[in-house]
């Protein structure tokens, strides 16, 4: 018997007038694994991560996270249960500075006295020291989605959804944010759901990957298996006949 | 309370201008209109500060201040008028009911998702709406003023015979509405409401409950003003619903936004400055130029908002770092 | 129940004017997501232009838009230039600022140049009452509704069938698109501003065949307009004009069976139970 999965997600479906961008689908994730999620653009991945997170209401199914069904739960809660996330297009808190950002995060578990503690630790981790102090606005990219991960870190997650943190990264940049995300994966055994453009990146990290395309799991299995697939080859490369337009939030 | 133990030169500063604000009717006590006018400074120093909270920290833009001072003026001095309660009691009434009403506009804009822009709509009306419905509520209100009973000299039910008392009642409000600030600031809810400021969204799935952070914003700023409506409504010995004044109201916002959202004396500092400038202008030119200072201020707030979106106190921010730094230094090299 | 009836025609005949009014704030809103407070102000300042107009030269108020509209076009033309865009990127309490900044700004123009005191024009060729049985009704205001709705229809029309009028949908439908198709975003928001600045010249002009304006209309103006936007929700012009003769019809009544001063007050309890029960509106599709 396999052990509960930590998310699980039943017939989930959402649209958007008539596009689908969500279609009937049924995932599972286990404790401590890191997953993948890959697709083209359009592929409804954004709007899974927005349903799972309760950003956005599904029109049918559930989304199962430690066994409770979370649906209709508001997103701070879902946080307080245990689940956190980053974002495609990041969202910074501009005027704040790095440690201030992180301190948000602190809070969910955390006194007034245990949190500076927690924001050490989250700057240490991610080697952030140089510019704790400097605003969140005056920060570059990669910068910017270390500090957007390391704020859902400090809020104590058991599942931590990335939202295409290696998108616009350089090569060494992404090599090192690999290597962060993995140590965290094993060192408190978050479990990481990563949706990615970024090839390298997934191939690399995760150790079982979902395949969404125009909002249906098309695909699932290990790196090498989804490589040699078919239908995935098709989905990135070939009968792209409708207009790109990303279902972002 | 890290601002006071770092920096000894904020302190002094304080102490400095907190002697001259006591002086302040000593060197006017002459002129009692006068004493008036500055106590009115100390009234938007309070307001603004108070707006801050809300307004500043959390980013949720509120014109209806003078909405929660009438509240807060009408239940004290109804309670003195009819029972003869004393608004020192009456204030701390009146600044429950405001906060309370408060809360029942806030209850529906504050939901996930609701534009932050339909709260500010809604309370631009406001201030108008409840003139109107005082008006209107001939019990309470009526377009006829009600006079607070007098009792000369009698501190028991905050009644004087020159407006300085006023002045320092006005006075201990600001300290309490500046720490109340400084305490939200450095606290939990400080750093929510400045994150829910920056972006709704993300702060959401940190664990952040955006609506009950923004009401509890939204409490402490009606909770201060509605106690200054008692105290201002003892100050002008009556009570009419020509204190929902919306122009007025949308000035403490402009006050707030010129002087820097989120910054604790950022507010204090641009009512100093302007109303100041207001009031002394018009102790020296009289009332005929009423209609202009509102047209000045907005477009001092529209050229503030475009070239120091951030507010005037962010200049003075940015000397004090440039001279703090220099000690620093020095004292490295000694 | 004859009163009724009464009320319940005359707010009809209003709300066809509020629809007008909110039609500019909803394009506004839907193009460039961004809520102009100083709109009720504009409708106030165009009835002023109407008054100037007609005390001055003699123009009578029905005809006053020739003259109206194209300045209150350039009038939103340079307002768009000059103040919302540069705050477009902008974080949205400084978009809110500037406008209420341009409200603040307007109304204490208008103090200063006309006074507290109600302005009126004595004349009007469209004057004089209808009767249908034993209910009156004064031309000057069933004339203004019906140009109201064939503004409307004209504006519907532009929308529909016209490039720019598509642009301005594509625009708010979805800007990144747009500009993807090679619309000039600039160029488009600054039309929707332009244009939903120049239709309160239009309902300003109708306003004053039968009102008067003051100082405080700006505000009442407003208000209604918000309410509106708030019922309609984005997207349907149908849904706008409805929600306009709900205002309409609900100010009337009150005005009858409550009291004169109580319109604005009923109009603000819609919008907040709107926007307590249908944040989205009642027609609105965003």
């Amino acid at each position: 018997m396999l052990p509960e999965p930590i998310l699980k997600t039943l017939e989930l479906t959402k649209s958007f007038g008539n596009l689908i961008a969500v279609n009937n689908i049924e995932i599972e994730i286990n404790r401590g694994e890191i997953v993948g999620l890959i697709g083209p653009n359009g592929a409804g991945k954004t709007t899974f991560f927005n349903l799972v997170t309760g950003l956005e209401a599904p029109d049918k199914g559930q989304v199962v996270f430690k066994g409770v069904n979370i649906v209709s739960m508001p997103p701070h809660k879902i946080c307080k249960l245990g689940m956190s996330r980053t974002f495609q297009i990041t969202r910074s808190f501009g005027e704040m500075s790095v440690e201030d950002a992180i301190r948000v995060g602190a809070y969910n578990r955390l006194g007034e006295n245990e949190v500076q503690k927690k924001v050490d630790e989250m700057v240490e981790f991610f080697e952030l020291g140089d510019i704790r102090k400097t605003k969140c606005s005056d920060l570059g990219l990669a910068s910017l989605r270390k500090v957007e991960v390391a704020r859902a870190t400090a809020t104590e997650p058991e599942l931590l959804l990335l939202d295409e943190v290696g998108a616009g990264l350089t090569s060494v940049e992404l090599i090192k944010l690999m290597a962060e995300l993995k140590k965290l994966n094993q060192e408190t055994e978050v479990t990481l759901c990563v949706v990615e453009h970024v090839m390298q990146m997934v191939m690399g990290l995760c150790e079982r990957i979902f395949v969404l395309d125009a909002g249906k799991l098309i695909a699932k299995g290990m790196p090498d298996e989804i490589s040699n697939n078919q239908k995935v080859v098709e989905a990135y490369l070939g009968r792209r006949s409708y207009i790109e337009s990303d279902v972002a939030c | 309370m890290n601002f006071f133990k770092e920096i000894n030169l904020g302190k002094l500063l304080i102490l400095i201008l907190f002697i001259i604000a006591l002086g302040i009717p000593y060197v006017l006590r002459a002129n009692q209109y006068q004493v008036l006018l500055a106590t009115t400074v100390l009234l938007y120093g309070v307001m603004a500060t108070s707006w801050n909270i809300v307004g500043g920290l959390a980013g949720q833009l509120d014109f209806a201040a003078f909405a929660y001072l009438g509240i807060g003026a009408y239940v004290s001095g109804t309670l003195f008028i009819r029972f003869n309660i004393t608004p020192w009691f009456g204030m701390i009434l009146g600044g429950l009911v405001a906060s309370g009403f408060a809360l029942l506009i806030g209850i529906p804009l504050f939901r996930f998702g609701i534009k932050e822009v339909w709260y500010a709509l809604t309370t631009s009306a406001l201030v108008e709406i409840l003139k109107v419905a005082f008006n209107m509520w001939e019990k309470v209100g009526g377009p006829v003023e009600r006079c607070l009973p007098y009792f000369s000299g009698s501190w028991q039910n905050m009644r004087f015979v020159s407006y300085a008392p006023f002045y320092y009642i006005m006075l201990a409000m600001l300290v309490m509405a500046l720490i109340v600030n400084q305490k939200i600031t450095n606290s939990k809810l400080g750093y929510y409401l400045k994150a829910i400021g920056e972006d709704e969204t993300a702060t959401e799935v940190l664990g952040v409950d955006n609506r009950a952070s923004k009401l509890k914003a939204l409490f402490y700023y009606s909770f201060l003003i509605g106690m200054t409506g008692g105290i201002y409504s003892c100050m002008y010995g009556y009570i009419h619903p020509s204190f929902f004044n919306g122009p007025e109201s949308t000035k403490v916002a402009i006050l707030g936004i010129v002087g820097g959202r989120g910054i604790t004396y950022g507010p204090l500092l641009a009512a100093l400055l302007l109303v100041g400038a207001q009031e002394f202008l018009r102790a020296s030119l009289g009332g005929e130029f009423s209609g202009l200072y509102l047209l000045i201020y907005a477009v001092i707030m529209v050229i503030v908002v475009l070239f120091k979106p951030r507010g005037i106190a962010t200049i003075f921010q940015d000397i004090y770092r440039k001279f703090v730094v220099r000690e620093v230094k020095n004292k490295d090299v000694a | 129940m004859e009163t009724i009836i009464q009320s319940v025609f005359s707010g009809i005949l209003m709300g066809c004017i509020y629809a007008l009014i909110a039609l500019g704030l909803s394009l506004i809103f839907g193009v460039m997501n961004v809520v102009n407070f100083a709109h009720g102000n504009f409708v106030m300042l165009s009835m002023y232009f109407t008054f100037w107009a007609g005390s001055l030269y003699k123009i009578d108020a029905i005809f006053s838009p020739i003259i109206t509209f194209p300045l209150l076009f350039l009038f939103g033309i340079l307002v768009y230039h000059g103040l919302i865009k540069q705050t477009l990127q902008e974080h949205y309490t400084i978009q809110i600022a500037v406008t209420v900044g341009l409200m603040t700004f307007l109304g204490a123009i208008t103090q200063l140049v006309w006074q507290a005191r109600p302005r009126a024009l004595a004349y009007s060729i469209v004057q004089g009452t209808i009767r249908f049985g034993s209910y009156t009704i004064a031309l000057s205001r069933l004339i203004s509704a019906i140009i109201s709705l064939i503004i409307i229809m004209i504006i519907s029309y532009f929308l529909a069938k016209t490039w720019p009028g598509m642009a301005i949908r594509a625009t708010s439908d979805d800007s990144n698109a747009a500009s993807l198709m090679g619309i000039n975003f600039q160029r488009t928001y600054a039309l929707a501003f332009a244009l939903g600045s120049g239709l309160t010249a239009i309902a300003g002009g109708l306003l004053m065949t039968f009102q008067q304006v003051d100082p405080t209309m700006g505000l009442r103006f407003g208000l209604l307009s918000f309410c509106i936007l708030a019922l309609a929700g984005l997207g349907s012009i149908t849904g706008l004009v409805i929600s306009g003769l709900i205002v309409g019809i609900s100010e009337s009544l009150a005005m009858t069976f409550w009291d004169p001063r109580a319109r604005t007050l009923v109009i603000y309890l819609i919008f907040i139970l709107v926007l307590w029960f249908k944040p989205r509106g009642i027609f609105g599709r965003k």
